[in-house]
């Protein structure tokens, strides 16, 4: 027999209270590490919003340039009747690209014209026509119209391929041009290239370093072959094997030797150094012109004229020497189009406003014009659809199987399958929607529903049932039995005690479950890929039947074009999904709430 | 055959408003009420005593068939009520229970307002036609329940928000609201406090006037105090049913004395 008060005095003994350190100890490291887990997580999410909301502020606001464009009556009313839209469309659009010419006179060559052309954006001739068919009484006056910027000079503007910095003079220059070429020669007081020159000596180091780099592995090659002459047997290897050494050897020397020719430059002071396009340009903007310089050495210069100017010399406040440290091969505007940036810029013709029209227009192959509302609508009406399908059957289905249907091994067997499908990945419910939901919705409704928010809405409810189901009989589950004994023993059918009790009881819960799995929905690509909804639309869908894409899908398309404005633009979208989710989310708090009951 | 020891005093003999014959209730393989006969009569409190898991309430759960809504239970054997088989194949056991009312053990308000927790039953049952006809209903079975003053004004308030024993005479007040003949209690006092209980207890002691009560109770005190028939249920047995006086003074069966004299239980 165990005496009880003799086990008592182990509660004050020296182990007792090593037990309770030890206990508090864990609980405490346990405390740690939960705020570490959320510290972790809560950083995470603070970074992936940094990234996005940075990214996306790109898009927050587009480029305008206003110029005055000629609305010659012959070329748009040329039998002087009513306008013809068609007619005022291609009469724009020549309208606005001899405007443009006519600005920058200059702009010679075919490859300068079309760099000029790519300076407002190709959709930017249907703002003039617009105003045209509102407007007919402007045409044969000249019409002052806000033309938008294309991506590039959007992108220039805001400065994502560099800015143009102005290095501090306080030297005259005298510029002279050859009457036959472009060329022009620049001579100076002093010498202010020297930072430009250390830029470039930077470079050609660089580029020797590079050189030396590739020689070594040239040499290495060399080396190589040399052990395996040594070991050759016959005389057809080793012939063979010489000729792999001495074309090595030879390419070895050609880099060494640049390397040295590079490294010479950059020690000689003094010397003419050559600007090319992987290095910093260099323009002169003098007497309303502008030279890009090619080559530089202490006090003069070469350079190409991008724009016309007095040859002569300037003073110190005439002109300036700027500088963009971003080579002109990592952009996509030339020093060609920064000079007519710059000079629409002087002539304060650009503007910029909130870009609305991301927000209110479909897609479009042009960044500039690609928006995200045919996107949302399209993902609203296929969430409207996923609603109406997922939210009755789901909530009715885990009714029965929790309140009416016996317990057995069919129920079992159903129960462990939704259990299953819940984890089945997403894009077997696109193949299932392609196989079979759209045909059979093709054959009943005679008419093609691919890519449409009806067969869209269908697969994501499909989707989206087995979250419904469990999140719906665990909320059944949860309502206290002495509800449903109330209701029984006040002479309550079963469908009444389930509909008028238990299920308002449930429904903070269907509804969370509900929200989760449309929230799920909401953010889903691969089944939409596969009925079609990865389409390129511009139209903003009007209903359930029309074509349309979603926002993920969107996104999903974006990121993967080339152009660097789509960049910003997908990560705006991406804050339109989270605007999206957090919208309904706050529905969800907001029912949670309202459905709420105590018991 | 056993003996059951049913008085017939003819001073106090009423209608008989149930009758079972020889009922037994299996939950799977437990045999948890065997061969019971019983006669509960009408305008009687009649009172279920016995240790615990000894078949009392089952067998009260019987009596509105709520067994039916454990898959296990089986029940076999006929109780009438009116002369009329409940278990019969044509009896809806929706229907019975509106004639059968039951309180449980544990008051269990709607999670509604006070109003709609009494107008439930009569708008489930179509027992009123118009909306004042059902603020009559509610208002005289509050009263009946003795509630009426304590919420008066307070009729949408949720009927959560009220105390235990307020809750409870909330309960009685909706089970009386479907006009039943019967009502049956499920110690329903046993999670309120000395006074809620006496309320509870006045409360059952005025409805005998117009039902059929069947109480079942740990305590046999509040037995003495509210009944006028008591059955002694020991092991699934109904060992001895009489006057409630001469029960807990003059048991016939030994088990019924060791019980009420605390020996057992």
């Amino acid at each position: 027999m165990v005496d009880l008060t003799a086990l008592s005095a182990k509660h004050i003994s020296a182990e007792a209270a090593k037990r309770a350190r030890r206990r508090n100890a864990s609980q405490t490291r346990l405390k740690v590490t939960g705020l570490i887990a959320i510290g972790l997580a809560a950083s995470a999410l603070v970074a992936l919003l940094w990234t996005v909301v940075g990214n996306a502020t790109g898009t927050i606001k587009e480029h305008y340039v206003t110029i005055d464009v000629p609305v010659l009556a012959e070329a748009f009313s040329p039998d002087g009747g009513e306008l013809d839209p068609v007619t005022v469309g291609r009469a724009s659009q020549a309208a606005v690209r001899d405007a443009m010419r006519a600005l920058f006179p200059f702009a010679e060559t075919r490859k300068e014209q079309r760099a000029l052309s790519d300076i407002v954006s190709s959709g930017s001739p249907f703002e003039l026509q617009k105003v045209i068919l509102d407007n007919p009484q402007l045409v044969g006056s000249d019409v002052e119209v806000a033309l938008v910027a294309s991506d590039i000079a959007d992108l220039y503007y805001k400065g994502f391929y560099g800015r143009l910095e102005a290095v501090p003079t306080s030297t005259s220059v005298r510029v002279e041009s050859s009457t036959d070429s472009d060329e022009a020669s620049v001579f100076l007081q002093q010498n202010v290239f020297r930072e430009v020159v250390d830029a470039v000596k930077i470079e050609l180091q660089r580029r020797a370093d590079r050189s030396r780099e590739a020689a070594q592995l040239q040499d290495n090659g060399v080396r190589a072959f040399e052990r395996r002459l040594e070991t050759a047997s016959t005389d057809e290897q080793r012939a063979e094997i010489e000729v792999e050494i001495a074309s090595r050897t030879t390419e070895r020397d050609r880099l060494i030797g640049i390397a040295e020719a590079l490294e010479n430059q950059v020690q000689t002071a003094g010397t003419a150094d050559t600007l090319d396009n992987r290095m910093p340009s260099v323009l002169l903007k003098a007497g309303g012109g502008w030279i890009k310089l090619t080559q530089i050495q202490q006090q003069t210069a070469q350079g190409i004229i991008l724009e016309p100017m007095g040859a002569g010399e300037y003073a110190a406040d005439e002109w300036t020497l700027l500088v963009n440290e971003t080579p002109e091969v990592s952009r996509k505007v030339s020093d060609f189009q920064t000079v007519i940036l710059e000079d629409l810029k002087d002539m304060q013709a650009v503007s910029s406003k909130f870009n609305m029209r991301f927000l209110s227009s479909g897609d479009s192959r042009e960044p500039e014009l690609a928006g995200i509302w045919g996107a949302a609508v399209g993902s609203f009406w296929t969430m409207v659809v996923t609603f109406l399908l997922a939210f009755p059957i789901g909530s009715l289905a885990a009714m029965y199987l929790e309140e009416f249907a016996p317990k057995n091994i069919i129920t079992d067997f159903v129960e462990v399958n939704i259990n299953n499908l819940a984890a089945v990945p997403s894009i077997v419910f696109g193949l299932l929607g392609l196989a079979v939901i759209l045909p059979t919705l093709n054959v009943l409704g005679n008419d093609d529903f691919r890519s449409t928010p009806l067969i869209g809405g269908t697969v994501l409810a499909l989707m989206t049932l087995p979250t419904i189901i469990i999140a719906s009989r665990a909320a059944i589950r949860a309502v206290p039995p002495s509800i449903r004994d109330a209701a029984l023993g006040l002479g309550a059918s079963k469908l009444q005690t389930s509909f008028h009790h238990v299920l308002p009881l449930a429904m903070p819960g269907i509804l969370t479950g509900t929200i989760i799995g449309m929230a799920q929905a909401l953010g889903e690509t691969a089944p939409l890929l596969m009925i079609g909804m990865v389409a390129f639309i511009v139209d903003i869908p009007e209903g359930v039947t029309d074509n349309a894409s979603v926002i993920p899908v969107q996104i999903f398309r974006w990121s993967d074009l080339p152009e660097r404005a789509f960049e910003s633009r997908t990560a705006a979208a991406i804050c339109m999904l989270l605007i999206f989710l957090v919208i309904m989310n706050a529905l969800a708090v907001f029912l949670r709430k309202r459905f709420e009951r105590r018991w | 055959m056993k003996t059951i020891i049913n008085e017939a005093d003819p001073s106090v003999q009423k209608d008989v408003k149930i009758k079972s014959r020889d009922v037994n209730v299996y939950y799977g393989q437990n045999h948890a009420i065997k061969h019971l006969d019983i006669d509960i009569q009408a305008n009687t409190v009649t009172a279920f005593i016995g240790p615990s898991g000894c078949g009392k309430s089952t067998f009260l759960r019987c009596l509105n068939r709520m067994n039916d809504t454990i898959d296990v239970a089986k029940v076999t054997g006929e109780i009438l009520l009116d002369e009329k088989d409940i278990y019969d194949r044509d009896v809806d056991p929706v229907q019975l229970r509106a004639k059968v009312g039951m309180v449980f053990q544990k008051p269990n308000p709607f999670p509604k307002s006070i109003y709609d927790n009494i107008a439930y039953g009569p708008r489930i049952h179509g027992l009123v036609s118009n909306k004042s006809e059902l603020d009559e209903v509610v208002e005289s079975c509050l009263k009946r329940a003795a509630l009426w003053d304590e919420v008066k004004d307070r009729l949408e308030s949720p009927g959560t928000g009220l105390s235990g024993g307020q809750q409870q005479r909330l309960c009685i007040a909706r089970a009386i609201a479907t006009a039943p003949q019967v009502l049956l209690m499920d110690e329903p006092c046993s999670a309120l406090d000395p006074i809620a209980t006496e309320q509870i207890e006045e409360l059952i002691h005025e409805l005998r006037q117009d039902y059929s009560v069947v109480i079942v109770t740990h305590s046999m005190q509040q037995a003495g105090r509210v009944s006028q028939k008591t059955a002694f249920f020991h092991l699934g047995d109904l060992v001895e049913v009489g006057d409630t006086d001469r029960i807990f003074t003059s048991p016939i069966e030994e088990r019924t004395q060791n019980y009420v004299t605390g020996r057992i239980g």
